[in-house]
């Protein structure tokens, strides 16, 4: 019974603490950020670093990158945890006084973080965002002011496998839009092989996947009903009710829809460019081209990856924006800007480091079109795309969960909102 | 007190100065009584009647982010159980709970009775070893468990669309929208009759064995045994164990969301309030409100069920 019993209580223990050590303290806070600045400041011997990469785990490339930038007599503290939680615990520290000194938090939520006054501004905190690409700046700028730079991105683009491909018949090059896309899995799908892998799972993950076809349609994003957007809806549900694409992608996340590619069966797999590396060592011969939209041409993907920000701090601001300052320079600038991507597996958010990159690493190429025509998901919408986004997740899953049903596609992106 | 402490004063006055012996040594007594219930109630007040009390509080209040960290959440009456109840996925969550919960905690309970009268009966030699692989379900992590039906029950090439090809069944999409409630409940099922059998095993060693011996003299079958004497004398173990199943599966996360993230018709009033309480799931938009109110709606539910067994209980001593 006390296994049973105990998990139970830690879940309510959990929830109960979780949700109401909210309430507790409050009283009175100076108004955020309006005090401190990284100028003034001076750097302290413990700098707190906070990623949303647990898999990279102490001792790994990543890790040693990150400790490697701590400035003269300091040493860096690192803490990973899945991007939710880390933003979750972000709120929570910054509620304490205990935030750390820099955080990295993927692009669309900083504008969320920006309105729970959560984030120091770029400048109050010393990072410097010029030479980035202005479509990756984006989801950091909040009213014209800007909040932490990103230091690189990644894209989405369509993966195949030669090999399938070959056997099929199929030209990669011969897909430009969506209908000769369809005709492509076909030809994979009746040579025996199977479609295509990718990621519907609930939550922004999903979304981040669907965003290409959904924008690629011509949709937009302040409103989900259009025919448009129940278009790729509909692209994504026929996949599912034809039997190209497993029906486990409502469920897959990115790196599960990955490993049913790598498994070789699949002719394609749309997924992130961060596993181009991984990619070539491949069991078989796999090439990328970029996301066709609906009548031809490429469709905008969103920008993807982390923005490096400094936390509201309520004691010694100026020292933590110092520390911030110093690390975040060092992580985005020059060749430790270059070292932080190729880790990553991201492309530079600044043209002559992502230039640099492609020039040493060939697997580069085709992904710098796709980074420098993606769009920000957050961009239009800023703190509302968190709503928006929990919506269209739920359009996503109404839309595979239909199995190709116009009917149910369309009621799905129609009845889409709410909690 | 007041009266209790003057009374005694008034009787025997002439032990005038000073206080009464009786009355020092009450006083005393009374300290150190509290001085022994303290750190219980300061333990129960601390991490129950606190977090509890916030609870509600927080659902009263509409938090955001921005409010939650820096204050200043606006009080809101029932506004948010209005906002709440106004979903058009709340009563359908609600059926969903509450045929997840049903259905659990009834199977659970036969199953895991019937397992226990087979082992109680039992004395064969691999008894016990059999008990001990029942309990497998409870040894192992959830996580490990979730995981595993979820592989289990892929619907592409899991390995129960395998074994229902075998036999000629149409395969299932177990974690689709539609089919997702059952899923979860099977999987549940199963991670919750182990609790059920060692429960009601340890409550059928206590019927007297001599009982049986006198029924069976009497020429009772085995089925009338069961109905006449198990059934009647296992009834306060029967309470308590429904009591706390129900209790426990009313607020299953774990199995839903590492299955589902409670998506479809999994989606019961415990993931809900969870996926909101920490922007996960669907939907990365925290709402701290509309969490507590369904937790608050939970823990009333729960507290009914509790009191319907305290009444039973005393009617039961009664009898």
């Amino acid at each position: 019974m006390t296994m049973k019993m105990r998990r139970y209580v830690a879940i309510g223990a959990t929830v109960l603490i979780g949700s109401s050590l909210a309430a507790c303290s409050g009283g009175s806070t100076p108004e955020p950020g309006a005090s401190g600045n990284a100028a003034e400041g001076t750097i302290t011997a413990e700098i707190a670093f906070w990623d949303p990469y647990p898999q990279h785990a102490d001792g790994s490339a990543w890790d040693e990158h990150v400790k490697a930038c701590a400035p003269d007599g300091a040493t860096i503290v690192r803490t990973s945890a899945p991007q939710t939680d880390l933003f979750n615990q972000l709120t929570t520290a910054v509620k304490e006084g205990a935030a750390p000194d820099v955080v990295l938090l993927d692009n669309p939520m900083v504008p969320a973080a920006v309105e729970a006054q959560l984030l120091a501004t770029a400048e109050q905190a010393g990072i410097d965002t010029s030479g980035v690409d202005e479509n990756l700046l984006g989801p950091g700028i909040v009213d014209g002011t800007a909040y932490g730079a990103p230091f690189g991105s990644n894209a989405l683009g369509l993966y195949y496998n030669a090999d399938v491909l070959q056997k099929a018949g199929v030209d990669p090059a011969s897909i430009t839009d969506w209908a000769s896309l369809n005709a492509a899995i076909e030809k994979v799908v009746a040579s025996g092989a199977q479609g295509i892998t990718f990621s519907g799972v609930p939550g922004e993950e999903g979304v981040f996947q669907f965003l290409p076809w959904y924008w690629g349609a011509g949709a937009d994003l302040s409103d989900l009903t259009s025919a448009e957007a129940v278009s790729a809806g509909q692209l994504v549900s026929d996949w599912i009710g034809k039997g190209w694409a497993p029906r486990s992608a409502a469920t897959d996340n990115q790196s599960a829809a990955w490993d049913l590619f790598l498994t070789g069966e699949y002719g394609f797999a749309e997924n992130g460019s961060w596993f181009a590396a991984a990619a070539t060592d491949a069991d078989f011969s796999a090439g990328v081209i970029p996301i066709p939209a609906k009548d031809g041409g490429v469709a905008p993907v969103p920008t993807g990856g982390e923005f490096a920000v400094a936390p509201i701090q309520k004691d010694d601001a100026s020292d933590h924006y110092a520390n911030a300052a110093a690390v975040i320079d060092c992580l985005t600038d020059g060749d430790a800007g270059l070292v932080t991507n190729e880790t990553l597996g991201y492309l530079s958010a600044k043209p002559d480091v992502r230039a640099a990159q492609v020039t040493a690493n060939p697997v580069w190429e085709p992904w710098v079109a796709s980074v420098e025509g993606a769009g920000g998901r957050t961009t239009e919408l800023g703190g509302q795309y968190v709503d928006v986004s929990a919506s269209l997740s739920e359009a996503i899953q109404g839309a595979l969960n239909s199995a190709g049903d116009p009917a149910g596609v369309t009621s799905a992106f129609e009845g889409a909102g709410g909690f | 007190m007041s009266t209790l402490a003057a009374a005694p004063a008034a009787a025997w006055p002439t032990e005038a100065p000073g206080i009464p012996v009786a009355r020092r040594r009450r006083r005393t007594s009374t300290w150190a009584g509290i001085a022994f219930a303290a750190p219980l109630v300061i333990y129960l007040v601390l991490f129950y009647a606190y977090p509890l009390a916030q609870n509600v509080w927080m659902s009263l209040h509409h938090f955001d982010r921005n409010t939650f960290v820096n204050g200043g959440a606006p009080f809101v009456g029932f506004d948010i159980y209005r906002e709440v109840f106004a979903q058009p996925r709340f009563w359908p969550v609600v059926r969903q709970t509450a045929t997840f919960t049903i259905v659990s905690i009834t199977v659970q309970y036969v199953v895991g009775l019937a397992l226990a009268t087979f082992f109680h009966r039992g004395g064969f030699r691999l008894s016990s070893t059999l008990r001990a692989l029942f309990l497998v379900p409870w040894l192992l992590p959830v996580i490990v468990s979730g995981t595993t039906w979820q592989w289990m029950m892929n619907p592409d090439n899991g390995v129960l669309n395998a074994f229902l090809g075998v036999v000629g069944v149409e395969p299932v999409w177990w974690l689709s929208a539609d089919s997702s409630l059952m899923s979860v409940i099977i999987a549940n099922i199963w991670l919750g009759i182990p609790f059920n059998l060692v429960i009601l095993y340890s409550g059928l060693q206590n019927i007297p064995g001599d009982l049986y011996e006198a029924a069976a003299l009497d020429g009772a079958s085995a089925w009338q045994q069961f109905w006449r004497i198990t059934v009647p004398l296992l009834r306060p173990v029967t309470l308590v164990t429904l009591l706390l199943g129900l209790v426990y599966t009313l607020k299953v996360v774990d199995i839903i969301w590492i299955m589902t993230s409670g998506t479809g018709t999994s989606q019961t009033l415990a993931t809900w309030s969870y996926g909101m309480a920490f922007g996960k799931g669907s939907s990365s938009v925290i709402r701290y409100s509309e969490a507590s109110a369904v937790g608050t709606i939970l823990l009333v539910v729960a507290l009914a069920f509790g009191l319907i067994y305290i009444a039973i209980q005393r009617r039961q001593e009664e009898d």
